[in-house]
C-alpha cells in the first residue's frame, strides 16, 4: 500500500495500561498512582445495586475541600521566598494555569514536589532567558520549551545566583501573568491559608461541583477480578469494561440491535441487569490527596456485605496540564486525554486502567 | 457449605499500544438558518452522505454509529472503526450542505477512549 493510503488508515497513537492487584497488599501501588497524577478535573463514582449516597462516602463527599481561582497572578510571586516557605515547603501546594491551551499558549504549573514547570513557546523562551529543554513533542524545529525550576532545592535560596536569575527573568525580563487554579493540602497545624496570603480582590474560593444521579435498569458486564483479559462466556475484559463505562457516563443507549441503522453499540457479553446504580460526579480542581481518601472509603464500602460485585472510580486529568503522571510531559495533539479508572471488587482486588493520548509518555 | 474465597489477585500489568478498535468524536452540527432540525436517523444519513461525497461508495460503507444525539443542541457522539477515523473526520470537515441548507460540523472532542469524552477540562466552568 502506498504511504499516503497507509496514512489515511492510521489513527493517532494512544496507550492503555491495565493493572490488577489487591488493595491491601503491602506493596500495592494504587495510592502511588493516584498521588503521581497531580491535576484532576473530574471524578466519577459508579456503584451498581445502590440507590442513594452510601454512609461511608457521606463525610468524604460533603467535605471535598476548597480550591482557589487567583486572577492575574505573576509567576514571580510563586518564586517569592515567603510563598515557598509558607506553602511549598509545608504540605502540598498545587497550582495550574486556568484557560490556557498547552498547544498554543504559555502554561505554568506547580507540583506538590516543589517543582515549577513552565511550558512556553519559542519566543517567550528566548525572551525569558532561563535554562530549559525543547519539548519532546515539538518535532525537528523546536517550537515549545519546558523549563523546570526546583523551588525546594538547597541551592535555591534568596542570596543564591539561581534565585536571583529566576526572579530577574520572571520579574523584569519577561513578566508572565496568568489566572491560576490553586489548592493547598496540609495535615499539620493551621498556618496562613492561601485565602489570607493573596489580596481579597484577586482570589476567590470555590467548592467542587457535586452531582448525584440514580440510573435504572442498567446492564453491567460480568467481571472476574483475576481475569484481566476476560474469559469467553464468563467475564468481560478490561477494554470492554472501559468502553462500557464510557458509554454509561455519556448516557449512550446500551441496547441496540445489530441491524439498527443509527447505532449498533450494545453492552459487552456476559452481562447482568441491575435495578439501580448510583452515579456521583465531582467537578473542579481536585487534588490527589482527596481522591486517595475517597478511594479508601470506597474500599471500606465492601466491609459490609453488599449486592454489588464491583464499583468504579474514574478520574479525568486536565487536557491542558503540562504534566500527566509525575513529571512526564503531556501534550494535547488531538485529545489531550490523561485519565485513569479504578474497578474495586468485593474482595478488594482492584483493576486500574490508565489511558493517555499521542503526546504522552507511558504512565508509570 | 461455604464456598472458598478465591485468593487475592496477583499483580499483573498489560500495556496496549494503539489497540483501541474504535475512535469516538463528539461533534455539533451548526445549522445557522434555524429551520427544522434533523432527527437521529437523518443525522446518520447526513454522515453517510458526507462519506460518500468524499470517499465514494467504499467510504459510505464505513461502519459509523451515532451513539448519542441531542436534537436540541444538535450535538452527537459518533463511533467509527479506527482505520476509518481520518476518512470520517475529513468527510465531516468538508460537508457544506444539508438539504440545500448551509451547515457545518464542528468537532468538539475526539478520543480513542469513550470515557475521555465524558469530561472535557476545556469546558470547565467555574461559578
Amino acid at each position: 500500500m502506498s504511504a499516503p493510503l497507509r496514512r489515511v488508515q492510521q489513527a493517532p497513537r494512544h496507550l492503555l495500561v491495565s493493572e490488577k492487584g489487591h488493595a491491601r497488599h503491602p506493596r500495592s501501588r494504587h495510592a502511588a498512582h493516584v498521588r503521581d497524577h497531580a491535576y484532576n478535573c473530574r471524578v466519577s463514582v459508579l456503584i451498581p445495586e445502590c440507590g442513594i449516597l452510601p454512609e461511608v462516602l457521606k463525610s468524604t463527599v460533603a467535605d471535598f475541600g476548597v480550591y482557589y481561582l487567583v486572577k492575574n497572578l505573576s509567576v514571580h510571586e510563586l518564586v517569592a521566598r515567603e510563598f515557598i516557605d509558607s506553602f511549598v515547603k509545608k504540605g502540598s501546594c498545587y497550582a495550574l494555569t486556568y484557560n490556557t491551551k498547552i498547544d498554543q499558549d504559555n502554561t505554568a504549573a506547580l507540583l506538590p514536589t516543589g517543582k515549577l514547570i513552565l511550558s512556553v513557546d519559542k519566543d517567550t523562551y528566548e525572551e525569558l532567558g532561563l535554562q530549559g529543554r525543547p519539548s519532546r513533542y515539538s518535532g525537528k524545529k523546536a517550537m515549545r520549551y519546558i523549563i523546570t525550576i526546583d523551588l525546594t532545592d538547597s541551592d535555591f535560596h534568596p542570596d543564591g545566583k539561581k534565585h536571583k536569575r529566576v526572579l530577574w527573568a520572571l520579574k523584569e525580563k519577561k513578566p508572565l501573568e496568568f489566572d491560576f487554579l490553586m489548592a493547598w493540602y496540609n495535615t499539620g497545624a493551621e498556618g496562613s491559608t492561601l485565602m489570607s496570603y493573596f489580596p481579597k480582590n484577586q482570589i476567590r474560593a470555590l467548592k467542587p461541583k457535586i452531582t448525584f444521579s440514580t440510573l435504572r435498569d442498567l446492564q453491567c458486564p460480568a467481571l472476574q477480578s483475576n481475569e484481566l483479559e476476560g474469559k469467553p462466556e464468563e467475564s468481560c475484559s478490561t477494554e470492554e469494561l472501559f468502553e462500557w463505562l464510557g458509554a454509561v457516563l455519556n448516557q449512550v443507549n446500551l441496547d441496540n440491535k445489530s441491524s439498527s441503522f443509527i447505532s449498533t453499540y450494545c453492552c459487552p457479553q456476559p452481562n447482568t441487569t441491575v435495578d439501580q446504580a448510583f452515579l456521583c460526579t465531582i467537578t473542579g480542581f481536585i487534588i490527589p490527596d482527596k481522591i486517595i481518601q475517597l478511594l479508601e472509603q470506597l474500599c471500606s464500602y465492601f466491609s459490609e456485605p453488599k449486592l454489588a460485585h464491583w464499583l468504579t472510580l474514574t478520574v479525568h486529568g486536565f487536557a491542558d496540564s503540562p504534566v500527566s503522571w509525575r513529571e512526564n510531559e503531556h501534550g494535547f495533539h488531538k485529545g489531550g486525554e490523561n485519565l485513569y479508572n479504578f474497578v474495586v471488587f468485593r474482595n478488594l482486588d482492584y483493576w486500574l486502567q490508565m489511558a493517555v493520548g499521542t503526546h504522552d509518555d507511558c504512565p508509570p | 457449605m461455604a464456598r472458598a474465597e478465591p485468593p487475592p489477585a496477583t499483580f499483573e500489568r498489560r500495556v496496549l499500544r494503539s489497540a483501541a478498535g474504535h475512535h469516538y468524536l463528539r461533534v455539533r452540527l451548526e445549522l445557522p438558518d434555524g429551520g427544522a432540525r434533523p432527527n437521529a436517523a437523518q443525522l446518520k444519513q447526513l454522515v453517510v452522505a458526507a462519506l460518500k461525497e468524499l470517499h465514494g461508495e467504499v467510504g459510505a460503507a464505513l461502519p459509523v454509529d451515532v451513539l448519542t444525539y441531542e436534537e436540541k443542541t444538535l450535538s452527537a457522539i459518533l463511533r467509527v472503526v479506527s482505520s476509518g477515523f481520518v476518512k470520517l473526520w475529513s468527510a465531516l470537515t468538508l460537508l457544506g450542505f444539508y438539504q440545500n441548507r448551509r451547515c457545518a460540523f464542528r468537532v468538539l472532542q475526539t478520543s480513542p477512549f469513550l470515557l475521555a469524552l465524558s469530561g472535557n477540562s476545556r469546558e470547565l466552568v467555574l461559578d
